[in-house]
């Protein structure tokens, strides 16, 4: 008679639990899986798509995370403030970048774009898996200054966030391995492979290089290829490229990853991808224009114990090129320029 | 009112029916079903109940006054006396034990299949496997280490242990801050595991929860088999930063040798 007492008063609490609107909605919802394909151009990916296949739902909510400046400790700094898609993704006019209190940075916002194929991430290559690298400037004191569980409590507050992680996982859970999945499943959906070079590459319509790009091209697969090597334009290393050390900054770069001396002043080859779009150039944005970057590999690198070997060959510095070739170089460059990913509206906040 | 006494009624009959079950085990031989057990990790400072911000001295002829002792204890697996093991369930395993928080130091393990247990194996740290899978199978762990401030939050990586306090040596005369802290670098991972002989069995059944006592000695952070002074890390007289670079893995190698099974109780 009393266990019967209880199975009554514990399936009045099974019923009671899953009674509501909200479970029944969700179970009226089927999550669409999101297909994911690697241009016949790109290198192999190096994102494990099948510990976190992008769906619908995940993708939209990686997409609200990524605008929603609540995720900081001001409200007002989102992951979009300092990646604005119509310059793929950087922070336009700002060598470095502000996060909450108006705080500056000391380092340039890399583009967002490609990312399921690189293998590490930040200029000093601190993250080296795409699903924890947000969690740099979500908690950087001086960029989103946010507090992973406070953040975890606004959501599970949020009617619309609840719906999603409901819809968009298996176990519905709002915590951060989920919020970090999403955030990924959008990234990974940022695909920028319809630049005219691309078409170039894969023998499409609109892939007609003119005679001053494809001479660019030659010069660059001379010249340039063996850092920005492949058609994502790096080769994932960390290399000194002889830029002058910023005595206010001293920023130290792959050394303070690995403290190795070797280490010192290295940064993170960068994709060109856009390139045209994303000024102002190098880790902390010194450079402001393209033409300022070649002069720079032409006749402004400085020597030191790191310097790649590379930009140091028979006894001369940098990279020797002309002034045609610089201009038939940028000329090339702006090939890579993908208007359609730059205004895709998948990946736009509005 | 009503639904309170029928839940009162529910719980009595709960009662009644655990109680029901358990006089079963009176015979020690059976050892069916499955039990909890209790890991718990109480600092010292050599022989002696660590004392936060008493002053303690090294081999190394300093002065050293803690005031932080964190570290997360994961990947936890027990051996039965046949050799047979449990691995505690992955996703449940990652613990963070903090000195100032009393209720950290006992790791409440669930359902463990009963048992005689001879052996118990844990992790310091997130293991690189489990690291390596991005967000998968961490949970809210981010968070909570966050929380704990055991959050590496430059290179979105964990801090497997945080050791601080101010020390003071020969040419080191007034109180100066160290930090400790271990975790992944660019060159080395600085997971490490520690296998304990347990001195008695734990008895692990539906009606016993062992507590294993287990003794983490401090002093050998820095003063175990790697002797690190840290008069050598106070660069500038800036306080002692031991946070990367070759000492993390003298560190770690360290960390291996400071725990052990004081005693078993099995309640």
């Amino acid at each position: 008679m009393k266990i019967k007492n209880f199975l009554w008063v514990l399936l009045v609490m099974v019923v009671g639990c899953s009674g509501d609107e909200t479970a029944e909605e969700d179970a009226a919802y089927t999550n669409i899986p999101l297909p994911v394909e690697k241009p016949s151009n790109f290198p192999e990916m190096a994102y494990d798509l099948a510990l976190n296949p992008p769906t619908e739902k995940g993708f939209e909510l990686g997409k609200k995370l990524f605008y929603d400046g609540r995720l900081s400790s001001d409200g007002l700094i989102s992951c979009g403030f300092c990646h604005l898609q119509e310059y793929a993704f950087t922070h336009h006019g700002h060598t470095v970048s502000h996060g909450v209190n108006n705080q500056l940075g000391t380092r340039n916002a890399q583009p967002i774009q490609n990312l399921a194929y690189q293998t590490t991430f930040m200029w000093d290559g601190a993250a080296n898996h795409l699903d924890l690298q947000p969690v740099i400037p979500l908690t950087s004191a001086i960029e989103m200054n946010g507090n992973l569980t406070s953040i975890i409590e606004m959501m599970k507050g949020d009617g619309v966030y609840t719906k999603l992680y409901r819809q968009a996982f298996a176990d519905g859970k709002v915590n951060t391995e989920n919020m970090l999945k999403a955030l990924s499943q959008f990234m990974v959906m940022m695909t920028s492979s319809n630049s005219k070079f691309d078409k170039f590459r894969r023998n499409e319509a609109g892939g007609t290089l003119t005679s001053d790009e494809t001479a660019g091209y030659t010069i660059f697969n001379s010249k340039c290829a063996t850092c920005h090597a492949t058609d994502l334009m790096t080769d994932n290393s960390f290399r000194n490229n002889g830029l002058a050390v910023n005595p206010l900054v001293n920023d130290v770069g792959r050394f303070r990853v690995t403290e190795l001396t070797s280490d010192n002043y290295k940064f993170k080859v960068p994709s060109l991808r856009n390139v045209e779009k994303t000024a102002p150039y190098m880790h902390d944005g010194r450079f402001g224009t393209l033409e300022s970057v070649l002069n720079h590999y032409a006749s402004g690198v400085v020597n030191s114990a790191t310097l790649d070997p590379v930009l140091n060959q028979n006894g001369r510095l940098g990279i020797p090129l002309s002034e045609l070739e610089k201009t038939q170089i940028i000329a090339f460059l702006k090939t890579l320029t993908d208007n359609q990913y730059l205004t895709d509206k998948r990946f736009s906040e509005f | 009112m009503k639904n309170i006494l029928k839940y009162n009624i529910a719980f009595v009959a709960f009662g009644l029916f655990l109680t029901s079950c358990s006089s079963d085990d009176d015979v020690i031989t059976n050892v069916s079903g499955t039990g909890n057990l209790g890991l718990e990790f109480d600092q010292s400072y050599g022989d002696n109940d660590l004392i936060l911000g008493q002053a303690n001295a090294t081999s190394q002829g300093e002065i050293v006054k803690i005031s932080t002792v964190k570290y997360i204890v994961s990947n936890i697996v027990l051996t039965k006396a046949d050799g047979t093991t449990f691995t505690y369930p992955k996703g449940q395993s990652y613990f963070i034990v903090d000195e100032s928080k009393p209720d950290s130091h006992v790791i409440d393990l669930t359902d463990i299949p009963a048992g005689d247990y001879v052996k118990v194996k844990f992790g310091i740290g997130v293991d690189q496997q489990q690291f390596n899978l991005g967000a998968e199978g961490q949970g809210n762990f981010l968070a909570e280490a966050q929380a704990a401030d055991l959050l590496w939050s430059w290179s979105a990586g964990y801090k497997f242990l945080a050791f601080e306090g101010t020390f003071t040596s020969p040419t080191v005369t007034s109180d100066t801050s160290f930090m400790v802290h271990t975790g992944q670098t660019g060159t080395d991972y600085n997971y490490t595991e520690v296998t304990l002989d347990l001195p008695t069995k734990a008895l692990v059944r539906p009606t016993i929860t062992p507590d294993v006592h287990l003794i983490a000695d401090v002093s050998k952070i820095i003063d175990g088999t790697n002797k690190i002074k840290l008069t050598d890390y106070n660069e500038m007289g800036m306080g002692a930063m031991i946070m990367g670079g070759a000492a993390l893995p003298l560190v770690t190698a360290n960390l291996n040798g400071m725990f052990h099974v004081d005693h078993v109780h099995n309640d």
